[in-house]
């Protein structure tokens, strides 16, 4: 309908103008304007909202002005030769639904969409709904993501370790948080009222993260602290349900728990901090369960100018609480003539344990923008963490403390290429009778590159790192990955990294005995566990507000850690299995109905999870790993009253390790109910998990959590 | 749309009030490939007594080398002492000449079995119901094998070098 003969004209001809916002008149800036269907001319308003085509072709040319977060606008004018015409454009704000944000993938902000590896976001609005109490609860409920024993598992990627050697690396605001003892991770680390969102990439993340991110990353972003004053408080208390038979009870009265949290900031425009306090108690569902959390979570920011931010994180969390280790069996304690008691304690093994634990997490950080097209950031951190444990016939301590630095920059040569090249150290230092004294000291360098070709962005990029225990000869890994994105309607994605993780202390050098006298043996020559994995992705938005994202993975690992009998049967080790592989599908879809009321979620794991065929051991299944976990989740709003619910199916395992023959394999379904009330400042939570009483266990011997009923109230300021 | 949403809400729940852990008596599970039974205690716990395990051997034992031949490789533990305590196997199916329960005396024992006949003790083994000075022979099919019952006697317990010779 415009733009008669551009091509043909040739006069220097232009448009100028300013692009204001309708509500408040000011300058909007970095709008895009183009002339031309084609979009044949185009410049960005400047900081003052101007801009100025130049030598656009005569005629009657459409000008087409388009900002994130305005409803685009489009005008005609009539050029003469030699003309320059004035254009003063007006963009009214509109509501979009944009694209999220995440800065994981690359360690760079990039739109969700732009990310070569599956990202999965739980988004504040989930964290709410939810109204749990722990950070771990949360993740839990994450597309692909499922716990075993405290122990967070991607795709297939962790079986069940006892919680150490996770294959998983926990980021808080982007600082590495594994224990330096024990390669695993804390949870209680950071109060769950500190968390705005998370962000899980699944998939092979070592070519920038280095070790640990060999099945995924999970980062715990905090929010940015307001300017003025802002307080919340929450308040929740629950109970669980008592043993839905009589054989089974432990107790004659209904455990409860309560939790009190109070956040509050305050922030000028260069000056702005944080802190959140959190305790919580809890009596548990179990016999000798009680257990007490204690948090305090604080930030502070200097926007030393527009283009200097400095930022400083602390946490600190002590948990003491009573361990079940594990239930008991037929003669193991009262028994009652029942074959095991889920909800009793192993008199023989477990009776009297204990374990306090500490931790804490410093950093500080300084982001600066040198330049539109250069940016660097530089963080330290120093991750403490203690823990006793109390149990028969002895206990074990141990204390480690990692401190890292990181140096980043990013630098972007045009609007076609970006690339980020960093380096980063960290240093372990373990002490104590519950693996000894070490140091472990790793260097990491890694450089990623992404390159546009018109709409289809390339990415490449590696990581050397070097790591080095108690100042002996080093190992060096070097940890490459490539990626595709194809954007348009429907969006694919394709990556193939390599990944590894180095074995912790705990898995190097136990010295503990399990319950059943069942003792660990060192294996100092445990070799790094590596893996290659290759992901093929799409996603699309069939419909205004919904979202379906599927993927196909496949895992290649070697020399993967896992616990394994040694040969005498009365010591387990810690050993580098031959070959395993990890196959499988990701889908996830999500969308909206009824202006926004309605809201729904469901995703699906396939896995395919085997430890290839070695010397005499036929291939067979991963332990702890199961072939089909569903998840579906649906909320419905109206006005100040919503209600939803969660509900789970994971299949039984195909295989375990450690498990009592009386104990039937189940699959799990578990149902939560949740509903919300909001006036005003005030909100009520009321949350039932595991509604209909479903008793599985995941672990050995460990039950999960029963029917929980929490009522929450919020206060916000 | 409501009508999806709450059949996809009642499904789930149809789902979810189907199975569970249940209160079960003891005995051999539904499902289980192995042998159990019910072990009875006789005499006073040692003090020096680590663990208590329950394993199978497909043949007698003659060495030391046949030592750690003995399945499952994770051997179940059993409580030291106590009330008559219902034990459980799994195992491939076959035949097996000698379940037997061994005591593990506190310390390390070598992964070459070097100080087996210091550190572990036969305390017990299923004997032959027609002659109760040998072995009883078990033969394991697709199911659980039940009522393999046997004595702990801490009185009583034999050195490895008893039942064969050691070098």
């Amino acid at each position: 309908m415009l733009v008669p003969s551009l091509a043909a004209a040739q006069a220097p001809t232009g448009v100028r103008g300013t692009v204001r916002d309708s509500v408040t008149g000011a300058p909007i800036v970095d709008a895009e304007v183009t002339a031309g269907d084609s979009g044949g001319w185009v410049a960005h308003t400047n900081g003052k909202g101007a801009y100025e085509l130049r030598q656009v072709a005569t005629g009657t040319v459409v000008i087409h002005v388009r900002r994130l977060g305005y409803q685009s606008a489009t005008r005609t004018v009539a050029l003469t030769p030699g003309d320059t015409v004035r254009l003063d454009v007006v963009l009214v704000p509109v509501s979009l639904e944009l694209a999220p944000v995440i800065v994981t993938a690359a360690k760079r902000s990039q739109l969700l969409d732009q990310a070569v590896t599956s990202v999965a976001l739980v988004t504040p609005t989930d964290i709410a709904r939810r109204g749990v109490t722990r950070v771990d609860e949360v993740v839990d409920k994450a597309p692909g993501v499922q716990f075993l024993g405290g122990q967070v598992n991607i795709r297939g990627s962790s079986g069940f370790q006892v919680g150490i050697g996770s294959r998983v690396l926990l980021l808080v605001d982007g600082v590495p948080a594994i224990q330096g003892d024990r390669g695993g991770i804390d949870w209680d680390l950071m109060p769950l009222d500190a968390i705005d969102h998370v962000e899980i990439v699944k998939g092979a993340g070592s070519s920038l993260y280095g070790s640990a991110a060999l099945g995924g990353v999970v980062n715990l972003l905090t929010p940015e602290v307001a300017t003025g004053f802002h307080m919340r408080v929450r308040a929740t208390g629950g109970g669980f349900a008592n043993p839905p038979d009589t054989l089974w009870r432990f107790r004659d009265y209904t455990g409860g728990e309560e939790l009190i949290a109070v956040n509050g900031s305050y922030g000028t425009d260069a000056l702005r901090a944080s802190v959140t306090v959190v305790g919580h108690h809890t009596d548990g569902y179990r016999e000798q369960d009680r257990g007490d959390t204690w948090q305090v979570a604080g930030k502070g920011e200097w926007l030393a100018s527009s283009s200097t931010h400095v930022r400083a994180t602390g946490s600190w969390a002590r948990h003491e609480y009573e361990v079940p280790v594990v239930w008991c069996e037929y003669g193991g304690c009262d028994d009652r003539g029942l074959a095991y008691q889920p909800f009793k304690i192993d008199t023989a093994q477990s009776l009297g344990a204990y374990t306090t634990s500490s931790k804490s997490l410093f950093a500080a950080t300084v982001d600066h923008v040198a330049s539109p097209r250069l940016s660097w950031m530089a963080r330290g951190s120093w991750l403490r963490t203690d823990f006793t444990d109390i149990r028969l016939p002895a206990g074990e301590s141990s204390l480690a403390d990692r401190y890292g630095v990181e140096l980043r920059g990013v630098a972007r040569s045009d609007h076609d290429r970006v690339s980020t090249v960093g380096g980063e150290v960290a240093r372990s230092e373990i002490s104590g009778d519950a693996f000894g004294n070490h140091t472990m000291t790793e260097l990491g360098g890694y450089g990623e590159g992404e390159q546009r070709l018109g709409g289809t962005r390339l990415t490449a990029g590696a990581r050397v790192d070097y790591v080095q225990r108690d100042g002996g000869g080093g190992t060096a890994v070097v940890s490459p990955r490539i990626g595709l994105v194809i954007p348009g309607g429907i969006t694919w994605r394709a990556s193939a990294g390599r990944a590894f993780r180095a074995p912790s202390f705990a898995e190097l050098y136990p010295t503990s005995c399990l319950p059943g006298g069942l003792c660990t043996q060192a294996n100092p020559l445990l070799d790094p566990e590596t893996a290659w994995s290759f992901e093929l992705g799409t996603a699309t938005a069939p419909v205004r507000g919904t979202r379906i994202d599927a993927a196909l993975f496949w895992t290649e690992a070697e020399h993967f850690i896992e616990p394994a009998v040694s040969g005498n049967g009365l010591e387990i080790q810690f050993q580098n299995l031959e070959r395993a592989r990890i196959a499988g599908l990701d889908l996830s879809a999500s969308g909206a109905a009824w202006s926004n009321r309605l809201t729904a979620s469901l995703s699906y794991t396939f896995l395919y999870a085997r430890e290839l065929a070695h010397d005499t051991v036929p291939e067979r299944p991963l332990a702890f790993r199961p072939r089909h976990l569903l998840t579906l989740a649906a909320d419905y709003a109206l006005g100040p009253l919503s209600v939803g619910a969660d509900f789970r199916y994971m299949s039984h395992y195909e295989r375990v390790e450690l498990y009592s023959p009386a104990i039937p394999l189940l699959s799990p379904k578990v149902l939560d109910l949740r509903a919300t009330v909001t006036r005003g400042a005030f909100e009520a939570r009321f949350v039932v998990a595991n509604a209909l009483n479903y008793l599985y266990n995941l672990v050995p011997q460990t039950l999960v959590p029963v029917r929980t009923a929490t009522l929450s109230l919020v206060w916000s300021y | 749309m409501r009508r999806p949403a709450l059949c996809a809400l009642l499904i789930g729940c149809s789902l979810a009030c189907n199975g569970g852990l249940e209160p079960t008596p003891a005995g051999c599970p539904s499902g289980f490939v192995g042998i159990c039974g019910t072990v009875t205690y006789r005499g006073a716990v040692p003090e020096s007594t680590d663990v208590i395990f329950t394993v199978a051997y497909e043949t007698f034992p003659t060495g030391t080398a046949d030592l750690f031949k003995f399945k499952p490789s994770l051997p179940p533990t059993i409580p030291a002492g106590g009330v008559p305590f219902h034990y459980s196997i799994p195992l491939p199916a076959g035949r097996y000449e000698w379940v037997v329960a061994v005591w593990k005396k506190l310390g390390t024992l070598n992964p070459n079995g070097s100080n087996a006949d210091t550190l572990l003790r036969a305390a017990g083994f299923y004997r032959d119901p027609t002659d109760t000075s040998k072995p009883g022979v078990v033969v394991v099919g697709t199911g659980p094998t039940n009522s393999i019952d046997f004595v702990v006697d801490f009185a009583h317990m034999r050195r490895v070098c008893d039942l064969f010779p050691c070098p």
